[in-house]
């Protein structure tokens, strides 16, 4: 028996990974019963290695579901004219080939892509990817992405549906439709870090995960040749400035650190330098996204050794280009902060008055909590304590919602 | 030493519907229990069970499908293991994994017939 511990998310990445073969071969018709398929395959491996742990369990569990395969196919051949082809076609990959690292990441790829069809409508797309890629359970997306179950599920069947209805293909997109396809991904990756970096909550071991997950996404795509680009640099340049603050972010207590009192010698070294490797590889070309800036922006954070350090002049400046390359509130809200901390009043108090609240649908606490920092910085308490309390009431989780009692009460 | 056969008891794996994470923690508890009797010299093997049975009673053999039990009572496997005393496999017991939901573990010595 093996004394290494069992590789990490072993279970989940596998699921993802299986999924992705299994569809190649079976077509994404067949999805459901995939999943079903996969998920039988586990259950009966965690009896087995009550008993008898295996040395390898990823190998174990991947020539488990080969085996499953087989199965699975001497079921549907008669019916399934795709499975036929591809078993039997001269032309056609051998089994076994399916199974080699760089065409189960191939599998995956496509995965990811058909997730990012534009027949999916934005919430359908991260329910399926996370299913489907990462390997979240429905509670497990439920809990990361604050939804009731029933949502989740009801998402995951109309995708599905969709996939079917629709015929969409188990492919990476060619021609005009690679970019808007591709940038898509990258927005459907970025939404699920923020999912699990920007609200905090009491399951935060899952949140770390989908923080995970997008890096691991990310990485994915930057393993091929054509996928590289500067603004994929960019976006994992900005996911690994964020992520090395993950750990600090949330005390021992579960109450949430703000970045003036998180530790900073605790930030996690290793991804500030992946990051800073990835920001030089995107500013190789004059291409610009808004990922740039964003990542700029993490990247002077990280930089400041202290609070007081921080050099708000340049992160204004960043802001501004943000602004002016994609006009959104939250980028203005973050700018009125900035402005704040520089002292200049009179710029914040302007911006916040240019973002009407609704915009921010749920996060609108944050303009409140914004407008608090404001009448605080200027000496205005009482004011300082109405926005908190507007804050407090439109907050939807409890460790923000603690914060910003702590806030008031301090 | 004698030989002692620990028969585990409960729920399905199936049944519970474990995510994957749950899996994850699962089966590092297992593979833990087997590492610790491992590294305390006490030699184990065993085998786990399908969820399906074969039933076939009365004179007539009639044959019958499974389970026959509440799925809580289904034995998922058994480990047999060398100890001193029946005491020795109950301390042994107490590293098994599946306490929490709702699984139990049963004792039994092994017979040896003197001639």
């Amino acid at each position: 028996m093996s004394d290494e511990p069992l590789v990490e998310h072993l279970f989940r990445h596998q699921f993802g990974k299986m999924v992705s073969v299994l569809t190649r071969i079976f077509g994404l018709s067949n999805l459901e019963m995939i999943e079903d398929a996969v998920q039988d395959t586990f259950v009966n491996a965690l009896t087995k290695w009550r008993i008898q742990a295996p040395d390898d369990p990823e190998a174990w569990l991947m020539q488990a579901a080969k085996n499953r395969m087989v199965d699975l196919f001497r079921k549907t051949k008669a019916e399934n004219k795709h499975t036929e082809q591809l078993y039997y076609s001269p032309g056609a990959h051998h089994l076994n080939e399916l199974f080699l690292d760089h065409e189960i990441e191939d599998a995956q790829l496509r995965m990811i892509f058909v997730a990012c069809h534009p027949a999916l409508k934005p919430e359908e797309q991260i329910a399926f990817a996370l299913r489907s890629i990462a390997g979240f359970n429905i509670k497990e997306i439920a809990v990361g992405l604050l939804l009731p179950e029933e949502t989740v599920k009801k998402r995951l069947q109309r995708a599905r549906k969709k996939v079917v209805d629709q015929g969409i293909e188990f492919a990476v997109p060619s021609g005009a439709d690679l970019l808007p396809r591709f940038n898509r991904v990258m927005d459907v990756i970025y939404l699920i870090f923020n999912e699990g970096f920007q609200s905090t909550h009491q399951a935060q071991i899952i949140k770390k995960d989908l923080c995970g997950e997008a890096l691991r996404l990310c990485q994915l795509l930057l393993k091929r040749d054509e996928m590289r680009s500067s603004k994929l640099y960019a976006l994992f340049a900005l996911l690994c400035f964020h992520s090395s603050r993950l750990d600090t972010k949330i005390s021992q207590e579960g109450e949430l650190i703000d970045l003036e009192h998180q530790d900073r010698t605790q930030w996690f070294w290793p991804l500030i330098k992946l990051g800073n490797e990835a920001m030089n590889k995107a500013m190789e070309s004059d291409e610009l996204s808004t990922y740039h800036f964003e990542a700029a922006i993490a990247g002077e954070h990280i930089k400041a050794r202290t609070f007081a350090e921080t050099d708000w002049n340049q992160i204004a400046h960043w802001y501004a280009c943000l602004l002016e390359w994609h006009d959104h509130d939250i980028y203005r809200l973050n700018l009125a902060y900035v402005h704040i901390q520089q002292g200049n009043f009179a710029n914040a108090e302007r911006l916040l008055l240019q973002i009407p609240p609704k915009n921010l649908a749920d996060r609108q606490y944050l303009l409140f909590g914004t407008w608090a920092e404001l009448h605080k910085a200027k000496g205005d308490r009482q004011k300082a304590n109405a926005s908190l309390k507007e804050a407090i009431e439109a907050v939807t989780n409890d460790v923000e919602r603690r914060y910003l009692e702590g806030k008031l009460r301090g | 030493m004698k030989e002692f056969m620990m028969i585990f008891v409960g729920t399905p794996y199936e049944e519970l519907g474990l995510s994957p994470e749950q899996m994850q923690a699962r089966m590092g508890k297992w593979f833990a229990w087997s590492n610790k009797m491992e590294s305390q010299g006490i030699a184990h093997r065993g085998e786990a069970l399908h969820d399906a049975v074969k039933r076939i009673s009365g004179p007539d053999r009639v044959v019958g499908d499974g389970p026959f039990v509440e799925s809580k009572e289904l034995v998922g496997g058994y480990y047999i293991v060398k100890a001193e005393s029946v005491d020795d496999v109950v301390e042994i017991a107490q590293g098994f994994p599946d306490y929490d939901l709702g699984s139990s573990v049963e004792i039994r010595e092994i017979m040896v017939f003197d001639q």
